[in-house]
């Protein structure tokens, strides 16, 4: 059956059908990026100087991502241009140009998506930030999944209703105990385990069990209502089980399953627990910037980032910094008869700087840990250059950050702040479009040859409908780029 | 189908005059963004950076949309359905602004408080 309108306009409407459809579909899209991009600029304009999360123009490694997106920005425009001409190609009828085009802004596509996981992946996987009790920030990198806590287990106890304990998830691998049932509501008392699937299949089984006495249970108290009982036995049976290992085994809890821990237990927040013996629960950290927009200034010096990082050298480094911008400020409002405004005293310029920790006072490490901050004179350079020697990979001192100094940890990811949240759920919707019409066009480069054969019109009128469609795609990143790395 | 090859070679000119155009663009924007010498006003983003920034995007959407889309010489019906579309999204933008009438916000006000503590340190 042939379709009409496919590639001869409508006479009512002066289009061919899917034109008018693209339009249609964009216009809906319009909407919904115009509700994100309006969510952004409610997040964007709301921050409270000083109480929100700023968003992360002066991070170090923001400014990386900003190269990224201007690479990101060219790779698209080229490939909108790609399209356009791929489309005169067809247009012209021809068809290796056509593809030679449609290639290269296929290209585009991929070559956008790898640089976007670059980004994805550093802000995910490398780039993490600690805010501590005061809520000075340090931004560095997590040294060794020490987030976690770690942990000395001899015996666990589990509840066998419900999903599979977390704490499995919890053992390194390769390093599962064997574990042994030394406490049950069943028979299965005795039984070893030696791995994670096995408990899982123990788990299981144990539950379909425990149900089905729950069912008899039920049934039996229900029998004992029906026949005139005036107090029936109330219905209980017991869920719970405790696991022995014979080794104490390693356990890397992740703080966002853990309820509460001390020093001889762990406690999930599924109610499975394991007792033992705590090894550390100290956060290792390799500190790059310290972030005090959240302290007032006045608070700065006696932030209990100090303490933490325990280096006056840094501290020091810190407001030499502050202080030079501050001098840059002055230099420029002053003439013009203003007072610096409260956003600038509050931002990133004044209050987010480098630190370099072992630097002129290393050998501040480990001693008199709370009068290290009232040491504000410099040591003599003689000693702290021997020190310098010592600590040449000045980058690699990591610190150990005490956990109940810390407010909120985690990586660059939606998590982290109202910027992070938006960036990642625009960013990525708009991956998942690039996605999209990578694949239509691809599909048109590699299956369009027989279309184009029986009629080059049709497929020029499709080319140029997937076009509209990358257009769009290309439109959004240009509001993007800006918006989430400049301004 | 009617167009001369004359006809598509002033199209591909027109395009990649615009691609000129985009690409100058984007590193106008990065420019205003993170080069001092051509950050407008103090430091850091200011509501010109704002204006500035926005307005270059808007030029480049509208080249977009003229040039690459064909909006240069689109018919009617389109232009209507765009009109109701940019109507919608100006109103999605301005939900936004109901928000400063909600009373949540009301809490924040008494932040106000603090901001002349802040002028006495530094």
């Amino acid at each position: 059956m042939e379709i009409p309108h496919e590639v001869t306009p409508r006479r009512d409407t002066g289009l061919y059908n899917a034109k008018l459809g693209v339009w249609l579909f964009l216009a809906s899209e319009v909407m919904l990026f115009g509700g994100l991009f309006s969510a952004y600029i409610f997040l964007r304009v709301g921050i409270q100087d000083g109480v929100d999360n700023p968003w992360p123009w002066g991070l170090n490694v923001h400014k990386d991502f900003v190269w990224l997106g201007f690479i990101n920005t060219l790779v698209l425009i080229a490939s909108s241009v790609g399209v356009v001409f791929a489309w005169v190609a067809l247009k012209e009828r021809n068809w290796k140009l056509y593809q030679v085009y449609m290639y290269a802004v296929i290209g585009c596509a991929v070559i956008f998506m790898c640089l976007k996981g670059i980004e994805y992946n550093s802000k995910l996987n490398h780039h993490f930030g600690i805010k501590l009790k005061d809520n000075s920030v340090m931004e560095g990198e997590l040294v060794n999944k020490t987030d976690r806590i770690r942990f000395e287990g001899a015996t666990a106890s589990v509840s066998l209703q419900g999903a599979v304990p977390v704490f499995i998830k919890s053992i390194p691998k390769g390093e599962f105990p064997i574990f042994k049932v030394t406490e049950g509501p069943g028979s299965e008392e005795g039984v070893e385990i030696h791995s994670d699937s096995e408990l899982k299949a123990w788990f299981h089984k144990e539950r379909r069990a425990i149900s089905a006495k729950l069912t008899e249970e039920r049934k039996r108290y229900r029998a004992e209502l029906a026949s005139g009982v005036a107090n029936p036995t109330p219905v209980s049976v017991s869920s719970s089980a405790k696991l022995t290992s014979s080794e104490p085994f390693v356990l890397n809890a992740n703080p966002r399953k853990v309820v509460l821990h001390s020093d001889s237990v762990v406690n999930f927040k599924d109610g499975s627990k394991v007792e033992g013996k705590l090894i550390s629960d100290d956060v290792e950290f390799i500190v790059h910037e310290v972030d005090l927009q959240l302290v007032l200034p006045q608070k700065q010096r006696e932030s209990i980032v100090w303490d933490v990082i325990n280096d006056e050298g840094a501290k020091q480094q810190f407001f030499e910094q502050q202080d030079a911008e501050y001098r840059h400020l002055r230099e420029y409002y002053e003439p013009r008869g203003e007072v610096i405004p409260e956003k600038m005293l509050r931002g990133h310029i004044l209050n987010l700087h480098d630190v370099h920790l072992g630097g002129h006072h290393g050998d501040d490490h480990g001693d008199d840990h709370h009068d290290a901050v009232h040491k504000s004179e410099p040591k003599p350079s003689a000693e702290g250059a021997h020190e310098e020697a010592a600590h040449e990979h000045e980058d690699d001192h990591s610190i150990s950050v005490p956990r109940d100094q810390i407010k909120f940890m985690g990586n660059h990811g939606p998590r982290y702040g109202n910027y992070y949240a938006i960036y990642f759920t625009m960013t990525a919707l708009h991956g998942l479009h690039v996605i999209g019409g990578a694949l239509v066009l691809l599909f048109f480069t590699v299956f369009g040859k027989k279309l184009y054969l029986k009629n080059p019109e049709h497929l020029a009128n499709r080319i140029e409908v997937g076009g509209l469609f990358w257009h769009f795609v290309d439109l959004i990143w240009i509001f993007l780029f800006p918006l989430m790395y400049l301004l | 189908m009617a167009e001369s090859t004359h006809d598509w070679g002033k199209h591909k000119k027109s395009y990649l005059i615009v691609f000129g155009a985009l690409c100058f663009c984007t590193c106008l924007t990065l420019a205003l963004g993170i080069f001092a010498p051509f950050d407008l006003g103090p430091p850091g983003p200011t509501p010109a950076d704002f204006v500035i920034g926005l307005a270059v995007a808007c030029f480049k959407a509208s080249l977009v949309g003229l040039i690459f889309m064909h909006l240069n010489h689109e018919r009617g019906l389109i232009y209507k359905l765009l009109v109701f579309t940019f109507l919608f999204s100006l109103g999605l933008m301005a939900l936004t602004l109901f928000a400063g009438a909600d009373p949540i916000l009301e809490q924040y006000d008494t932040l106000e408080s603090t901001k002349g503590k802040l002028m006495e340190k530094l």
